[in-house]
């Protein structure tokens, strides 16, 4: 993931995007309340978060398509809507792909992707050729005459990506785009979706409630809750270190286990040795790398852990609880005295149902919210 | 499935012989009637004056209402459902009020409110000229009109017009304007052919306002003309002349309806009406206001000059409280008027009872079997009321004229559509998944049918059952060429003592047929028409 450009630097150009207190309400409910948010340029930034946690309603907002109750949105680093103007959608410099497709019934496939160069003033032949040109470049210009309702899901929403580039904007917004998608389909389109928005070199935001979806094409991801911005980083970042168990949760597998810790440790440093040990168990010898986003005293603490720091074999004790072989790895569950801990493992099974396995720890990472006890 | 197929033959001959004998003789005896002299006697008694210039009328009229309506229902609509107008409720709910007053009663009312002597001439000295006429008609019907293109476009905007559809094209650099012009105006296309054939059937049927704005004026349409050949003349021309103009009116009816669904286009849909975004935030609550001010003129205004009448001691007085007195209402409350009141009551019960019971035997007919039999059913919807009443006394005035009976089998023959399409709208919406899996959860045919079927049908059950008993309450069209001696029903009645010249009286009167119809109209607002759209908050994914 390269491209992100560096928050620290002064006297840069606008962001593409930048939201400022942003609340948005449906009557007196707000659904969004209070959001700040910045993408860059030619930066694609995931919003990532359950159903119902107010991603549709910021991209809605964003593009126009609803008022804001107060704060402002700025795209390239023009104000589009505060709460006492809103710019029309056709006025803002931005491209959006729906969730539902939204391709229009009675328009076929060239129709659709020229009407955004058709309201710009171009003429009908040259719209088309632009369009032509875009089903070309998606590899869908043998769909050109059919309407929607010939196109299979996959197909409509290659028009609805052609509709919302032939509008050349420098941002777009993405809708849950595969979420209506079967699953093998969904992750080719994604990626097809993520690599013509990099050449366009547009910024975008992608709302999204698929985990793997958001670390996989993102350069930045943020966790929304009800209306909330949990947390903002690279993928890696939400990845290894989540503010807490929700955020947690919501980027991944993830574990709970008790350790004992034998000395202070600092926010941003390492333990070193000796290190903290899984609580209750005895003579557990190696001790895993510990990284923690706040200062912790010696004792007990919670830690998260990922299943891939987690290893088959070592000195700590476990039985397997349940076991999923998923072609190129094998998923397990450990009943532990630290905890019940996901475990994955490269290949097919190595250990059977309810059989006793010792397992080791590779590294835990204690977030910023103390884990309660869960 | 042996069973349930042979219980869906004997559904299919029962529904199909009843539609034979309820729609399909009557209508069929009066093309017989029509035709019995021949072609030549046919096109000569067309082309006589009256009948041309009766004919020309309705069409001229009807014409014009049928695109007055739609354009000021869809404008309504687009305001309505792809606005964020403050007290969208409440103007949805004005915008059907004129569904509840008869026809003839606006006609009443608009003569009472802008006529000569009327309630703006009596405080501003204002008349609206020509309300007497060919006009006040094309007005008055305008209004009447306007719900049900109304419904038609917005139950269309709610199914085939996805907001995101018009965000799309906002999206992609249209202006406000242009969406409507590219996308949402083509997508509705077949919604506002459905709604201009609606009207217009609905107008060249209109009874009750050409008898109470243009017979006075001189100004004949195809049904005041039928009444006058059938009701008042005992001439053997003119009764010719009344079954020839009445198959001539099927005709045009069947030809401008041309497919049987067209007059079904779009009803019933659900809304998913959601903001459509920024824009028209500044002139929101003018255009609110503008709205409910032209509700108010056409529709409220009219009902508060009637009632202001009936309150009246006398005409030309002046509406203050100081003349105003309950005698008109005590005048009113007389025998014809109870009798009437019990007749329309019980017509109203039975029509409403029997349109239910064959719109199920309809339904249980089944989808596949049932093309035939929707479309003889919807002919019957479709054929003007005058026409339609034409036939039934055609086909059994012989033994049931003046009875009770001739009048219900006619509403049975009109009504019949609505009872059927409401109920097969929603069992052709329930899953059938649920009746298997109550099936496969243990339930017998006829407990899954009592346990799962008949709960999710009952709401449009009981809607089906009240749309047609409030139809039937105040049907004036067939009821006013089938009534005899002693048994008009309400809405005659008044429209009797209307022409019988007596002003306040009658405005007593047209009050307590509208409080009648409004009161068991209540229900049917309850069960749905003013109700709030579910909108749901954000957080797209489903």
């Amino acid at each position: 993931m390269t491209g992100r450009p560096d928050p620290t630097v002064g006297g840069r150009p606008d962001p593409a995007v930048s939201c400022r207190g942003l609340t948005i309400a449906y009557g007196p409910t707000a659904v969004v309340s209070d959001l700040d948010l910045e993408v860059g340029r030619g930066e694609m930034l995931a919003l990532l978060g359950p159903s119902g946690c107010g991603k549709t309603t910021i991209l809605s907002a964003l593009a126009g398509f609803l008022p804001v109750a107060s704060g402002e949105i700025r795209i390239g680093g023009r104000v589009v809507a505060d709460a006492r103007r809103q710019l029309a959608p056709e006025r803002r410099d931005v491209g959006v792909v729906f969730q539902g497709y939204a391709l229009w019934p009675h328009l076929d496939a060239l129709d659709t992707v020229a009407y955004p160069y058709r309201r710009r003033g171009i003429g009908t032949a040259e719209a088309r050729r632009r369009a032509a040109a875009i089903l070309e470049l998606l590899g869908i210009a043998g769909l050109a005459a059919r309407r929607p309702a010939e196109l299979s899901g996959g197909e409509q929403q290659r028009v609805g990506l052609g509709r919302a580039l032939a509008r050349e904007a420098s941002v777009y917004l993405f809708d849950e785009p595969t979420a209506h998608l079967d699953a093998n389909l969904r992750d080719r389109l994604q990626l097809e979706i993520a690599e013509h928005r990099r050449r366009s070199g547009a910024a975008a935001i992608y709302a999204t409630h698929d985990t793997a979806e958001a670390l996989a094409i993102a350069d930045r991801v943020a966790l929304l809750r009800a209306g909330h911005l949990v947390q903002e980083g690279t993928p890696a970042d939400v990845y290894e270190r989540p503010v807490d168990l929700w955020a947690a949760r919501l980027t991944g597998l993830a574990s709970i286990v008790e350790l004992t810790l034998p000395a202070d440790v600092d926010p941003g440093s390492r333990s070193g040795s000796p290190g903290p040990t899984p609580a209750g168990v005895a003579g557990a010898d190696q001790a895993p790398l510990l990284s923690t986003g706040r200062p912790i005293a010696a004792g007990l603490v919670r830690a998260i852990v990922r299943p891939d720091w987690v290893r088959l074999g070592g000195a700590i004790p476990g039985r397997v609880v349940t076991v999923a072989f998923r072609g190129a790895h094998t998923d397990y569950r450990l009943a532990t005295p630290a905890g019940t801990i996901d475990l994955r493992a490269g290949g097919p099974p190595t250990a059977a149902l309810g059989e006793p396995v010792g397992w080791s720890l590779d590294r835990v990472w204690v977030p910023v919210e103390a884990i309660g006890g869960d | 499935m042996a069973e349930s197929s042979s219980l869906r033959r004997v559904a299919w001959l029962a529904a199909a012989g009843l539609a034979a004998v309820i729609i399909g003789w009557p209508v069929a005896r009066l093309f017989g009637v029509a035709l019995e002299r021949g072609i030549g006697t046919l096109i000569e008694t067309l082309a006589g004056p009256q009948a041309t210039v009766a004919i020309w009328n309705s069409l001229w009229t009807g014409g014009s209402i049928a695109f007055l309506a739609v354009t000021g229902g869809t404008a309504a609509a687009l305001l309505t459902e792809r606005s964020t107008l403050p007290g969208r409720r409440w103007l949805r709910a004005g915008l059907l009020l004129p569904l509840l007053v008869p026809p003839f009663v606006t006609a009443f009312g608009w003569a009472r409110a802008f006529g000569p002597r009327g309630l703006t001439d009596q405080l501003l000295g204002l008349t609206l000229p020509g309300i007497y006429g060919p006009l006040g008609i094309v007005v008055v019907l305008t209004v009447a009109a306007m719900p049900l293109a109304y419904l038609i476009v917005a139950g269309a905007l709610a199914s085939r017009v996805e907001p995101d559809l018009e965000r799309a094209a906002r999206a992609s650099g249209a202006t406000r304007f242009e969406a409507l012009r590219t996308i949402t105006l083509p997508l509705l296309r077949p919604a506002l052919l459905s709604a201009l054939v609606v009207v217009f059937v609905y107008a060249i049927n209109a009874f009750g306002v050409p008898a109470v704005l243009g017979t006075p004026a001189g100004f004949a349409t195809i049904t005041t003309r039928l009444y006058q050949d059938l009701a008042l003349s005992a001439d053997p021309a003119a009764f010719v002349r009344a079954t020839t103009m009445a198959a001539s009116l099927v005709v045009v009816a069947l030809v401008v309806v041309g497919s049987s669904d067209a007059l079904f286009v779009g009803r019933g849909a659900a809304r998913t009406a959601l903001p459509a975004g920024a824009g028209l935030a500044r002139s929101r609550g003018v255009v609110a206001v503008a709205l409910g001010a032209a509700i108010a003129l056409t529709t409220v205004l009219p009902l508060v000059a009637l009632v202001l009448a009936a309150l009246t001691r006398a005409t030309g007085l002046q509406p203050v409280p100081a003349n105003w007195t309950l005698d008109n209402f005590a005048a009113a409350l007389d025998g014809r008027f109870l009798g009437g009141l019990a007749h329309s009551i019980v017509l109203a019960l039975a029509a409403a009872t029997v349109t239910l019971l064959l719109g199920a035997l309809a339904v249980a007919a089944g989808r596949r079997r049932s093309r035939i039999l929707g479309t003889a059913i919807t002919l019957g919807f479709a054929v003007p009321g005058s026409a339609l009443a034409v036939a039934v006394l055609l086909a059994y005035g012989g033994w049931l004229r003046d009875t009770l009976a001739i009048i219900l089998v006619a509403y049975v023959a009109k009504f019949w559509a609505l009872g059927h399409r409401q109920l097969a709208g929603s069992v052709e919406r329930l899953p059938g998944d649920q009746v298997r899996a109550s099936r496969a959860s243990g339930a017998g045919a006829l407990d899954a049918f009592r346990s799962v079927v008949v709960p999710a049908l009952r709401p449009s059950i009981i809607a089906a059952w009240l749309v047609v008993f409030v139809f039937a309450l105040h049907e004036l069209t067939m009821s006013s060429l089938l009534y005899g001696p002693g048994n008009a029903t309400l809405a005659v009645i008044v429209l009797n003592v209307q022409q019988l010249g007596d002003p306040t009286i009658t405005a007593a009167m047209a009050v307590l047929l509208v409080g009648v119809v409004a009161l068991a109209a209540i229900p049917l607002a309850i069960a749905g028409f003013g109700r709030e759209p579910t909108t749901r908050p954000g957080g797209g994914a489903s």
